[in-house]
């Protein structure tokens, strides 16, 4: 094997070789679980469930999401730091997922990350140059003085000094230190970069600067970037393709200034609608989400989106139902999943079992405060009291299934497909992009920067 | 600081560019090291070699039996800080005269010279090594800042951590020039006092005699109440000086203490070495690879835990008491051993915390997603966050070693007699606390007490060096950490 020196140019995997424009990394169904800390039993946490998207040489992707969405463990998986659970993530005829020996050396050297938190992520005890130097050394690059010239011209290609060679990270700010973490990821000339949240811990003023710098390098070097972020703002200056990401799940794919625009996706539109906007006299529809993004220890059966959706479709038949008392079943399933999911004590299980109070309201509570002065149809009065009965046994789960089977629509039984929505080859998981039914944009607020 | 052009240079570059200083070190150290030469090989000597000549094959031992002979000719090399030079062995005349010792002063005058010199070329040897740490700091060094400068910066601050360095190092001192700082030596006084023989002025013949060490030592016993004393400071009747008075068989107590101090922190350093070993190793391997190895090291130390660690090795110490093991450096080395092995848990648990929390630092990603080796990982990445937690653990857990030692020995376990050992000390002494003879068991008690808070002493001076509010991110539970394992 001929040793990689300052000249190379083949990069050790095939499929890295390709020209801009074309697909550098291919994800198909990509699952990444956290196996519970449970000795038996126990759901995995599902960070990553099922992703498909393809990143282009010399683009930035952008992922963005609430915390906890999965896009962090997305990015840790591309670069190995995580197993995946399965699916695949396609470079040429390689995966990712299954590299092993040469090969995962090679796509260690070419896939690099720049971390969110410069505090953390250098190692205090060594010299910056120490710290840029050391993937270097990992992969025995060139002669120890040329990876010593090579530190010295990184440093300055990232805008810090050769004489901060032999200073310590403590000696340097927040935007410095992330100066050279992405020295470091840059170190090996790598083609594809995950940047996890890389601006989210500094100053807004410093954020241009190392967004603008990343900008710079991309065009010198010819980078590609998967850019994770739940900064909208700054997604939307620096990607030209937007992923967004709710539970494990993308929910929209496509070009940054499309789905800005025009969002398709119910939660696009969430999400954007909360964008702050810096005039304090506009009037802004803005959408409130009820409750809490579910587990991804036990995600809904259907649309990920389906317990929280503000568009979500009715099932057949309760059309007419006034959306007051439609609201207040949504609620009450929303009641039942909080109640599954709390951890009950030891205490509080002997306490429920001997029939005295505990912390929960029982559901019969529940139910009167919500249901006590409306009129219910049979057909919503029946389950309701059914799933009453079932649930005040202690165990919600049963009561749940009833009210999906019973009330529940296409959005809580079926993962919903992606549906091209535009020409620009934007991808949106929506039940309501069938034709059947109307589009999102139709009966929620609007939402976009297209006024 | 010196300007160097060549930013690349390495440190061998660095230093052929401007030897100055490095040579004017190395000189100093040349003299501090040719006037002692003789008793460095000594000391080399002393170790067990016998034991490592043995278990050479065959044809190693002729050539290892021909380095025995060059270090025991070297080992004979005079030297300037020993008894031969500074004399304290005499006899006085009638006319207040004394003879045989250093230019005529009393063996009192001669010995404490002695001794103030010993200690006071052992203190150079500190300013020497602080003096290399500026040199390397200030000329050789590329980094003008560095995280050790502020832990020194710190620790210079540190009154109570000062006591205990000052305190750890007349341990060492005390430990190191042993042979030379007694009033006397172990061959002569200890171990086979009827093969020397001292001269001494006898009135009833008026002349000069020669006695017996033995004999002599049957004469200068401390028996309490009625019986014969020879207390702190005094001169016993032939003469001789004993600063710490006499064991109640004659010998003297100030020998006796130096030796121990010797087989004390061999026995110490040596199981913390051991111990402190495998609790890096293991708690960097249970840090970085979780899971299984972290569980299957939990039970394998919380078993070890689960027995009363003196009781084993007073057990396994009986057992082994007629095995080979067991006369290796007198026992020393089987108390070592049994130290180590049964004091590894103990530190593993107090640096797991501190492991297992740099372990989450992104770095240690940063490492593994550009393929660092999991060896170099935790060497380069882990290793520099441990070390001073295990530096503190370490020299508290030393006292208890020391005091643990002591104990056995006490008992009649542990080290072999007559081999000195300060515990036996304390236990020669028992009956005779209540009388005349206190000094037998007082002062190696104190002397214990003292050096075991000058290793806690030490202890908190580190880790306050450490800083642990410095970072500010886990500087709290650092800090719980580092305080829990004090007892």
């Amino acid at each position: 094997m001929s040793r990689p020196g300052p000249e190379r140019t083949a990069t050790g995997l095939a499929g890295l070789d390709c020209d801009p424009g074309e697909t550098l990394l291919s994800v198909r169904d990509l699952r990444t679980y956290y196996e519970s800390g449970d000795l038996i039993g126990g759901q995995p946490v599902k960070a990553v469930d099922g992703v498909s998207f393809d990143v282009k040489k010399g683009e930035t992707l952008g992922i963005v999401g609430e915390s906890g969405c999965g896009k962090t463990t997305l990015g840790r998986t591309l670069v190995r730091l995580e197993a995946a659970t399965g699916g695949e993530v396609r470079v040429g005829d390689d995966d990712v997922t299954q590299l092993s020996g040469e090969d995962l050396q090679a796509w260690r050297r070419n896939a690099q990350v720049v971390f969110q938190d410069p505090e953390s992520s250098l190692n205090d005890r060594m010299t910056v140059g120490e710290i840029v130097r050391e993937p270097l050394d990992v992969h025995d690059w060139g002669t120890p003085a040329e990876r010593r010239a090579r530190v010295r011209s990184l440093l300055e290609k990232v805008g810090l000094q050769e004489e901060h060679y032999y200073r310590y990270p403590h000696q340097f700010s927040g935007g410095q230190r992330q100066r050279v973490g992405i020295a470091r990821a840059l170190a090996l000339e790598p083609e594809f970069v995950v940047l996890d949240e890389p601006v989210s811990a500094l100053d807004v003023s410093v954020q241009a600067q190392i967004l603008n710098l990343l900008m710079d390098l991309q065009e010198e070097l010819g980078l590609t970037y998967l850019f994770i972020a739940h900064d909208l703002s700054v997604v939307e200056h620096i990607c030209d393709r937007v992923a967004v990401m709710y539970l494990g799940n993308v929910m929209e794919l496509g070009p940054t200034e499309e789905l800005f625009e025009d969002p398709a996706n119910p939660y696009t539109r969430a999400l954007l609608s909360a964008v702050p906007e810096p005039d304090p006299t506009a009037e802004i529809d803005r959408m409130t989400l009820r409750g809490t993004p579910p587990s991804p220890r036990d995600p809904p059966q259907g649309c990920p989106f389906s317990t929280r959706c503000p568009v979500k479709i009715r099932p057949e038949g309760f059309e007419d139902v006034d959306d007051e008392t439609w609201e207040a079943i949504e609620v009450f399933r929303e009641t039942l999943r909080a109640r599954s999911r709390a951890e009950r004590s030891l205490s509080e299980q002997a306490r429920e079992f001997l029939g005295f109070e505990t912390r929960f309201a029982t559901v019969d509570e529940v139910v009167e405060e919500l249901f006590a002065d409306r009129e219910l149809p049979g057909s919503i009065r029946e389950p309701v009291d059914r799933a009453t009965d079932l649930a005040r046994d202690g165990d919600e789960a049963p009561a749940l299934d009833h009210l999906r089977e019973e009330l529940g629509s296409v959005c809580d039984h079926e993962p919903p497909a992606a549906h091209g929505v535009d020409a620009t080859a934007r991808e949106s998981r929506c039940h309501r992009h069938d034709d059947e039914y109307e589009e999102p944009a139709a009966v929620g607020p609007s939402v976009g920067d297209a006024e | 600081m010196s300007v160097v052009d060549d930013e690349d240079a390495t440190l061998r570059e660095r230093l052929a560019d401007e030897p100055v200083p490095a040579l004017r070190v190395l000189a100093v150290v040349a003299v501090l090291v040719a006037v002692e030469f003789g008793a460095l090989a000594n000391l080399v000597m002393s170790l067990p070699w016998d034991a490592v000549g043995a278990a050479l094959p065959g044809f190693l031992q002729g050539a290892a039996a021909t380095i025995a002979g060059v270090g025991d000719g070297l080992a004979g090399l005079p030297t300037l800080l020993s008894r031969s030079v500074i004399d304290n062995a005499g006899y006085q005349l009638p006319s207040g005269e004394w003879v045989g010792t250093f230019m005529g002063l009393s063996p009192a005058a001669a010995w404490l010279l002695r001794v103030a010199l010993i200690y006071a070329y052992g203190f150079v040897w500190l300013l020497v090594g602080w003096w290399s740490y500026l040199v390397y700091r200030d000329n050789y060094r590329h980094a003008d800042w560095a995280p050790v400068d502020d832990m020194v910066g710190r620790f210079r601050n540190h009154s109570w951590g000062l006591f205990g360095l000052a305190i750890i190092f007349a341990f060492v001192v005390l430990a190191v020039f042993a042979p030379a700082l007694g009033p006397t030596t172990v061959d002569a006084n200890i171990a086979d006092p009827y093969l020397h023989s001292i001269e001494y002025y006898s009135e009833e013949t008026g002349g000069v005699e020669e006695i017996y060490v033995g004999d002599a030592n049957g004469e200068s016993q401390s028996r309490g109440q009625g019986g014969e004393n020879v207390g702190p400071m005094q001169y016993d009747q032939y003469d001789r000086f004993h600063p710490f008075g006499t064991l109640p068989s004659g010998k003297d107590l100030f020998t006796f203490m130096a030796a121990g101090a010797r087989v004390s922190l061999f026995i110490g350093v040596a199981s913390l070495v051991l111990a402190g070993g495998a609790a890096v190793v293991f708690a960097l391997a249970t840090a970085y690879y979780k899971g299984l190895v972290d569980l299957g090291i939990v039970i394998a130390s919380d078993s070890i835990q689960a027995l009363p660690q003196l009781l084993v090795i007073m057990l396994a110490s009986f057992v082994l008491s007629g095995t080979w093991l067991a006369n290796l450096y007198n026992g020393g080395v089987v108390l070592a051993l049994l130290f180590g092995l049964t004091g590894w848990p103990g530190l593993w648990r107090a640096v797991r915390g501190p492991a297992l929390q740099v372990s989450e630092r992104e770095w240690i990603d940063a490492a593994k997603s550009f393929g660092q080796r999991p060896s170099v990982t935790m060497r380069k990445h882990m290793l520099p966050y441990v070390v001073g937690y295990l530096l503190i653990y370490a020299s508290l857990t030393l006292g208890g070693v020391i005091i643990g030692v002591a104990g056995l020995s006490f008992l009649g376990l542990g080290i072999n007699a007559p081999t000195p050992e300060w515990g036996r000390a304390v236990s020669a002494g028992q009956p005779y606390v209540a009388t005349p003879s206190w000094h037998i068991s007082l002062l190696p008690g104190i002397l214990i007490v003292i050096v075991v808070t000058g290793f806690n002493a030490l202890g908190d001076g580190i880790r306050d060096a450490i800083d642990p509010q410095s970072d500010v991110e886990t500087g709290q539970q650092d800090q719980t950490a580092a305080a829990g394992g004090g007892a």
